[in-house]
This record gives structure tokens, C-alpha cells and sequence, in this order.
């Protein structure tokens, strides 16, 4: 049984931006940076999102950069 | 003479004139810094994220210029001193950053924003079917793993 939902979960380990291939990670493109945000404002481990090791470090830069100018907020109050 | 990319929250209650304006003077200081204009873009008035100088919103200018290095700390004391930027963040870029930010530029609020629009809300509907199976399955390898420790002290 947890073997099962193991591997369920580890065959959906595939990095978003490698399959859209995208070179860079725009940090203005709020859209795009929303769904690896939590709710609270935290940035999504790739543990979670499934992204690799590469654009998950673009992606920091990216939430990072949007937060700075007002894009993204540093953090939600609950 | 590097790439610079200057992203500046202007006060929203500004005419279009008014924005017309600010973007002149920014323009001027740009070149007496050594630098040049290759590209402005408005982004509009939109929501920030948080408040900034008790403002809710802001008309975002997003402006892709060249400078000398050593002019940009000049230039950023110029935003500074600027009161109606209520924010702004300049980052240099590099030739294949500076290349992609000027060739997504013009169709920038056409064409690239409705796929990765689209792209986004197949993003979200999948990941919501995703994350709960990941977090579930997390949850279950944490008790596993956790289990193993027993057994292991329990041997010991």
C-alpha cells in the first residue's frame, strides 16, 4: 500500500519548467510565481513542487525579486 | 556599460500626463548618467502585494536601459529623492537576459501573458490534484520512516 502511493507520488516528480522548457523564470509574471507560493507567502520546497534543483534556485531569485517590488507579499498574515 | 533593468512604483493617483512626465525626467536623469532609454514599458496600475508608503496601489513603469556602471548608485539616489516613486529595484542583466527582456518586450502584455495565463490555471488545477496524493504520501513515508526508528531503538 505505501510502496504504491510511493511511487504515485515519485513518478509525479517532474520539474514544470523543464517540460515548458523555459530558460528563465520571469519575475514579473505573477501567474506563474502564485501556484509555487504558499499561502502564507513561503516559497514552495521543490521537495513539494517537483521542480529541479536548477530552476528551483531561478525561482528563489524570482519570488525574491517580486516580493522586493510589491508583486508578491513577504508574508501573509493569517 | 552593462544592461540595467529599472522596475519603479509610481504614486497612483497620477495623471497619464503626469506619468508622461515622470517618465521624461527619469529618461533625462538616465542619460546624465551616461545612459540610454531602449525601452519603457507601463505596466499600469495594479494592486501591491503590501502596502508601501501607505499607498495600496501603484502604476508600475518598467524601463530597460544601459548606464555606466558607476552611475547607477547616482541614479538610484535620483529615484530616491523622485517623490512621486514610491519604490523601485534596479537589477543589471545579463546579454541573454537583456536580449529575452527586450525581445518578449513589445507583445509583452499581448502575447506572452495570455499562454502563461492559461498555462498557469492548468498549473494550479493539476497541482491541486497533485499536492494532496504528494502530502498524503509525505505524511505517510514521515510515519514510516518514524516507525523504523522505533523498531530500531526497540532492537538496540
Amino acid at each position: 500500500m505505501t510502496t504504491l502511493k510511493r511511487r504515485a507520488f515519485l513518478t509525479q516528480k517532474i520539474c514544470r519548467f523543464c517540460t515548458d522548457k523555459m530558460v528563465r523564470i520571469p519575475f514579473h509574471d505573477v501567474k506563474l510565481l502564485k501556484p509555487l507560493v504558499s499561502e502564507r507567502g513561503k516559497i514552495v520546497p521543490s521537495r513539494i513542487s517537483g521542480n529541479c534543483a536548477k530552476h528551483q534556485r531561478q525561482l528563489t531569485r524570482a519570488v525574491k525579486r517580486a516580493r522586493n517590488i510589491a508583486l508578491l507579499p513577504f508574508s501573509v498574515e493569517s | 556599460m552593462n544592461s540595467y533593468q529599472s522596475i519603479l512604483i509610481l504614486k497612483p493617483d497620477l495623471e497619464e500626463a503626469q506619468v508622461a512626465q515622470a517618465l521624461e525626467k527619469i529618461g533625462a536623469d538616465i542619460v546624465k548618467f551616461k545612459g540610454e532609454i531602449v525601452k519603457a514599458e507601463h505596466w499600469g496600475k495594479k494592486r501591491l502585494a503590501y502596502k508601501v508608503k501607505k499607498n495600496r496601489f501603484g502604476y508600475y513603469l518598467n524601463i530597460l536601459h544601459t548606464s555606466d556602471p558607476a552611475g547607477i548608485v547616482d541614479l538610484e539616489n535620483e529615484y530616491r529623492l523622485f517623490d512621486q516613486i514610491v519604490k523601485y529595484m534596479t537589477i543589471r542583466l545579463d546579454a541573454g537576459e537583456w536580449e529575452a527582456a527586450l525581445g518578449a518586450g513589445g507583445e509583452e502584455g499581448a502575447e506572452t501573458d495570455k499562454p502563461s495565463e492559461e498555462a498557469g490555471k492548468e498549473k494550479s488545477s493539476e497541482e491541486a490534484g497533485k499536492e494532496k496524493p504528494a502530502e498524503a504520501a509525505k505524511a505517510e513515508t514521515e510515519e514510516k520512516t518514524e516507525t523504523e526508528e522505533k523498531t530500531e531503538t526497540q532492537q538496540a
